[in-house]
């Protein structure tokens, strides 16, 4: 008999807690076999499989998402509209929210997945699939956003003094120009060709960040989820 | 005053009701997408019966796997009374508000 993709299986698995892990995957087993492969073949009904365990990991961490990628935005509006001193005009706020809304609140959020995840489904891993997913879905909305905003915003940048040091402090200090092949004193090297490759660098370095808070804030918050699902009440019959 | 059921949540009710003692999550999930005459994704239908089941409108219990399941257990759903209960209200709600309309209704203009 055919199988779905063993990847997607393995994920659901984790994904799904104890007391329906058992029969959601027998359901979605039985609806690949008897009805997507004959109707769709098996590389469209391994894409119809994908979907589904997608769409069950997003219904149950998609409130994790929201904040998350609302804390990235909050940080990059105000990273880029800045006062031509370079001060941002979240300095004023009180300190407790500017640590909530620096990349401290983004780790601690990654934590309350994990330990969520960790929580419902009584797995370790299930906590540490939740602050992964978090992290992959909100990388994935920041490329999205940058690239979006790439244009509009350098429109403004360029027009502000911190911006217009910045991308000459960069060309010529930070990374030697024969590096990335950057040359400020050539008509063709833009401040969009800088900004362009400034968002790259830091969507690249934006998934390791991720990366590594989700394995290690994931961690963490995986082991109190596991512990306090001893409390988590299951109102259904165990498998 | 029963419940108040979201329409996916009447519809995944009405299968359980309809399917009777073969309502398990694939047997609602197929009975679902042909009346609302769409796909109908496995992880909606799943979160929606937990969310009667939490509420108290329907209860579970495990049933016997099928080798084309690879053995895993099937889970059959029974719309309890307060479920029986919040269908008819919704009935209700729905019959009070389309009351002296023709349906279809004919735009104007």
């Amino acid at each position: 008999m055919p199988n779905p993709p063993a990847a997607a299986e393995a994920l659901l698995l984790v994904l799904l807690p104890v007391d329906v892990r058992e029969s959601v995957s027998g359901d979605l087993l039985e609806e690949y076999r008897e009805s997507r492969i004959p109707a769709l073949g098996e590389l469209r009904a391994n894409i119809w499989y994908c979907r589904q365990v997608g769409g069950i990991w997003l219904r149950a961490y998609w409130w994790l998402v929201v904040p998350v990628v609302l804390l990235l935005l909050v940080h990059d509006v105000f990273n880029t509209f800045r006062a031509p001193s370079g001060a941002s005009y979240l300095d004023g706020l009180p300190k407790l929210a500017l640590a909530a809304m620096s990349p401290l609140g983004v780790l601690g959020l990654l934590g309350l997945a994990s330990a969520y995840g960790s929580w419902r489904t009584q797995r370790w891993e299930g906590g540490l699939a939740a602050a992964l997913g978090v992290s992959v879905v909100a990388w994935l909305f920041m490329a999205v956003w940058w690239n979006a905003t790439l244009y509009p915003f350098a429109q403004v940048q360029q027009s502000n003094p911190y911006w217009v040091h910045a991308w000459h402090w960069s060309t010529h200090r930070a990374a030697p120009p024969f590096v990335l092949g950057f040359n400020p004193d050539t008509p063709e090297e833009t401040f969009l060709r800088w900004v362009f490759w400034d968002n790259v660098g830091a969507l690249f370095f934006l998934g390791i960040a991720m990366l590594v808070g989700s394995c290690v804030c994931g961690g963490i918050g995986s082991t109190l989820g596991v512990i306090t699902s001893r409390w988590r009440p299951i109102a259904r019959q165990k498998p | 005053m029963a419940e108040i059921l979201g329409s996916f949540e009447q519809a995944v009710l009405l299968a359980i009701v309809r399917l009777a003692d073969r309502a398990y999550g694939r047997a609602i999930l197929k009975e679902v997408a042909a009346r609302l005459e769409r796909d109908v994704a496995a992880g909606a239908v799943q979160a929606t019966l937990e969310r009667l089941e939490r509420k108290g409108l329907a209860r579970s219990r495990l049933g016997s796997g099928t080798p084309i399941r690879d053995g895993r257990a099937r889970r059959f759903y029974t719309v309890l009374p307060d479920g029986v209960r919040a269908l008819n209200d919704a009935r209700k709600t729905h019959d009070s508000v389309w009351r002296g309309f023709a349906r279809p209704l004919k735009a104007r203009g």
